[in-house]
Parts: C-alpha cells; sequence; structure tokens
C-alpha cells in the first residue's frame, strides 16, 4: 500500500489528456440529456393536463413506465436490447458510431423527462386555474396559451425543481460508466486501479461532481433573478 | 432452493436452481435477497440519524448546524457510484481489513438516504406554524411535552408520503450496487446474459418486474396521500 499522498498521477501522461477528455464527456452527456428531457418532459407534462383523453392517457403512461423503472435497468435495456431490435448492418454501424454513449444519454433523458413532466404538472396547478383559463378565453388557441401564458409563468415556478434535476441528470451521467463510457466516474476508478492512489482519484471525482452542482445552482440562481416576475411567488394569502 | 447442477451447450456445468422459469426465479431471488434486504437495512440505518442531523440543521448552534449542513449539502451534490466507490476502495486503508461489497453498498447507501432524508424531516418539523408551539407552552405544557404531543404527530403525518417516496427511490438507486458486484437483481441479470445471450427477453423481465413493483407501490403511496389531504380538509383547521 502506498504511504503517501501523490496528487501529481492525475495529470502525469497518460492520465492527464484522459481526465480532461472525461470530464469534457460528463458535461457533454449531462447536457444533450438535459436539452432532450427538458423538451420531452415540458411537452409529456403539458399533455397530462391536455383536454384531449388519449393524448392525456399517452403522457401518463409515459410517466409511469419511465419513472418506476431505475435509470440502471433501463440503460442496460436501451444497450442490450435496442441494437437487437435491428438489421445487423445498422447494428454494426451504431456499435461502430460509440452506441454506448447514445444508449446513456436516451436512458437518462427518458427518465429525466419523466420527473420533468411530473415537476410540470404540479407547476401547471400552482399557475391558478383562472390565468389558464383566462387564456383560453381571450381567443388563443390551447398551443398559444401554453406557449405565450402558461409556460413562462410555470416555468419560473419550477426553476427550483428544475435545477435539482439537473443536478441529479449530471450525476445520473456517471452511471454510464458501466456500459463503458470513459467519463469521470469510470477515469477515478481507472487510475485507482492502476496506480493504487484511491483517495486522490476519488477526490477528483467528487471535486468534479461538486463543482458541476455548484456551478449548475449558482447559475440557475443567476437566471431566476434575471427573469424574476413581482407577484408571482407571494400568492398565498394569510 | 437445492441448487442442481446442468450443462450448456459446451459442455460446462452451471448451477441452476430447482424448478422451471430458471431465469426468473433467479432474478427474483436476487430481488428478495439483495435489493430489498439492502434498501430496508439502509433506510432502518438512515431514518434515525435523519431524524437526529434535521434536529442539528434546525439547532441554533453553529457548532452543530454547519457541519451538518454540510454533509447534506455534500452528499446530495455526489453520484452514488462515487460514494459507493469512495467506501469500497478507501474504505480498507481505513481499516485495514478486506471489505465485502455488501457492507460498502449499504453503508454508501445509508449515507446517502441520510442526506434526503434529513431534508425532508426538517421539511416537515418546519412546516408546522410556530403558533402550535406558542399555543402548546400557553397552554401550560412544558417544552418536550410539546414537541412530543403536539408537533410530532402533525409532523410524522405530513413527512410519510415523502419519506415512503424517498424510500421508492432508495430501492431503484440499491440496483447501483451491482457496480461493485453486490449480486443482487442487475448483477444476476448481467451475469445470465454473459452466459444465454437472450437479452431482449432477459431484460424486458428485469424491467417489468421493477415497473410492476414500483409503480404499484407509488400507487399505495398516492392513495395515502389523497385519503389524508380528504381527512383533512373536511374536519381539521390547522
Amino acid at each position: 500500500m502506498p504511504a503517501g499522498l501523490d496528487w501529481s498521477v492525475l495529470w502525469r501522461p497518460p492520465y492527464g489528456a484522459q481526465v480532461l477528455d472525461a470530464i469534457l464527456l460528463t458535461v457533454q452527456i449531462a447536457v444533450v440529456s438535459w436539452v432532450i428531457a427538458m423538451i420531452v418532459g415540458v411537452l409529456v407534462g403539458l399533455g397530462r393536463e391536455a383536454p384531449l383523453t388519449p393524448v392525456r392517457l399517452l403522457a401518463g403512461a409515459h410517466v409511469e413506465v419511465f419513472r418506476n423503472i431505475p435509470v440502471l435497468v433501463q440503460l442496460f435495456f436501451v444497450y442490450y436490447v435496442l441494437p437487437r431490435l435491428l438489421p445487423l448492418d445498422m447494428r454494426r454501424a451504431l456499435f461502430r458510431m460509440g452506441w454506448e454513449t447514445g444508449a446513456a444519454v436516451l436512458a437518462l433523458s427518458m427518465y429525466s423527462s419523466a420527473k420533468i413532466a411530473e415537476h410540470v404538472r404540479a407547476g401547471l396547478n400552482a399557475v391558478s386555474r383562472h390565468v389558464r383559463q383566462g387564456a383560453l378565453a381571450t381567443g388563443l388557441t390551447w398551443w398559444q396559451a401554453q406557449r405565450c401564458v402558461i409556460l413562462p409563468l410555470l416555468l419560473r415556478v419550477i426553476a427550483p425543481s428544475l435545477t435539482s434535476e439537473f443536478v441529479t441528470i449530471f450525476k445520473g451521467s456517471s452511471l454510464a460508466m458501466t456500459v463503458g463510457v470513459v467519463e469521470t466516474a469510470y477515469i477515478t476508478q481507472e487510475i485507482g486501479a492502476d496506480t493504487f492512489h484511491w483517495v486522490e482519484a476519488n477526490t477528483l471525482g467528487t471535486v468534479v461532481y461538486l463543482a458541476c452542482a455548484l456551478l449548475i445552482a449558482g447559475v440557475m440562481s443567476l437566471v431566476e433573478r434575471w427573469t424574476y416576475v413581482p407577484g408571482l411567488m407571494r400568492r398565498e394569502s394569510g | 432452493m437445492p441448487l442442481t447442477h446442468d450443462h450448456d451447450a459446451a459442455g460446462e456445468a452451471f448451477p441452476m436452481t430447482h424448478g422451471g422459469g430458471t431465469d426468473l426465479g433467479a432474478l427474483l431471488l436476487a430481488l428478495l435477497v439483495f435489493n430489498v434486504r439492502l434498501t430496508l437495512s439502509a433506510v432502518a440505518i438512515a431514518l434515525p440519524l435523519a431524524c437526529l442531523f434535521a434536529a442539528g440543521r434546525l439547532s441554533r448552534s453553529r457548532l452543530v448546524q454547519l457541519p451538518v449542513t454540510a454533509y447534506v449539502n455534500l452528499l446530495r451534490s455526489l453520484p452514488l457510484v462515487m460514494i459507493m466507490f469512495w467506501v469500497y476502495t478507501v474504505g480498507p486503508l481505513i481499516t485495514g481489513r478486506p471489505n465485502s461489497a455488501w457492507l460498502s453498498a449499504l453503508l454508501a447507501l445509508a449515507a446517502f438516504e441520510v442526506a434526503y432524508f434529513t431534508e425532508i424531516v426538517r421539511a416537515g418539523l418546519q412546516s408546522i406554524t410556530v403558533g402550535q408551539r406558542h399555543a402548546g407552552l400557553a397552554s401550560g405544557l412544558t417544552g418536550p411535552q410539546v414537541t412530543r404531543r403536539i408537533i410530532l404527530p402533525q409532523a410524522v403525518r405530513r413527512m410519510t408520503p415523502s419519506l415512503l417516496t424517498q424510500g421508492l427511490i432508495a430501492f431503484q438507486d440499491s440496483t447501483i450496487a451491482s457496480i461493485i458486484s453486490v449480486p443482487e437483481i442487475l448483477q444476476t441479470a448481467t451475469v445470465i446474459n454473459a452466459r444465454e445471450q437472450d437479452p431482449i427477453r432477459l431484460y424486458s423481465m428485469l424491467a417489468a418486474t421493477f415497473f410492476i413493483i414500483c409503480s404499484l407501490l407509488s400507487l399505495a403511496v398516492r392513495r395515502m396521500e389523497r385519503r389524508r389531504s380528504r381527512r383533512l380538509s373536511l374536519g381539521a383547521t390547522a
């Protein structure tokens, strides 16, 4: 067992460049998953309160399916099962393009979209019913009402939930290591296993995820301040 | 279940559980013995600690409040994977003894859930208006009596749905223990998959198992929440 701490293992070649690549990959997976999850999640969340029943049922099914299956199980399912449904040459092309990362993004974004849809539904109930009905009464179509009136209010109300969901997505990107994506968690274990400097390697991972969480929280609080609408949060009376 | 031996196509013997539906049986056995036990044990450790930590977070002494707040924020920013790696790789360096994957997974999951349970308990305690405590003290009850007979019953009732939901999340997170090779359900599925190469059937069974269990449990929690809110809105005022 090595006696002292040796921090240079983290940047000494060949690990230095690999660590930077791994951190970049973590950020890329998280950002892409978040964008997809936001788009799908908001649509599904609005769909749960839509006037059309089949849309409501479909959205409800989406949320129930992707919320109740653990992320890791979803990841394994996407990674192993989906390629089998494709013809052989498409399967080879898929794996050649790096299906591990794609599967991770797909599974992570679907899981998070279900969570975001639930936040959107809670936020819809927070936006007063009078506002929602008033928007429709002025002659806007349902979709125009959502886009111009409801979504701006809704997104501001659920901004804290969305922040914590983004942090969760960042943390979820670490699960991609199980299918071989060389991101932060993977590289920390590789460095640890190669050099037996476990404390330094794990500290690297810890610092990266901590920094991401702090950065996201900071940016989101700035965004909340820029987009502040007076009177939106102080609705409770007495 | 008595273990018998069977032979695969290569003539190698491998153990299998007695009776038909080998794979499903093995999966469910792993689920029960490992995932459920891991979750319940982790929650049994985490919940009492969380109550202590919540009291610590609400205490007026900075000496108590700062470390607890730091712990909660740190553990909520890190992925469970990193925490498991910390315990699994650095634990033996501290205790000097070889570690067990099961124990590492248990401690990691418990430490992770303590942070989330602490926030739920703290929110529950803070949701009781200060007037309740003042009224209790004014009617002649001592401080501890007010806490035990007035604050806690109400707070516990409010916390229960969130605590149960978090317990469900912990159950889903127990699959992450497969990363450090705890032979729980996901790890068992991976082993079977390596042996039989029928991922469609295997992972579909896995996903379906979790879907059925988690959706039933979350449905039960929602029904409990609705019954409680109906009872409160009919009679009680505060």
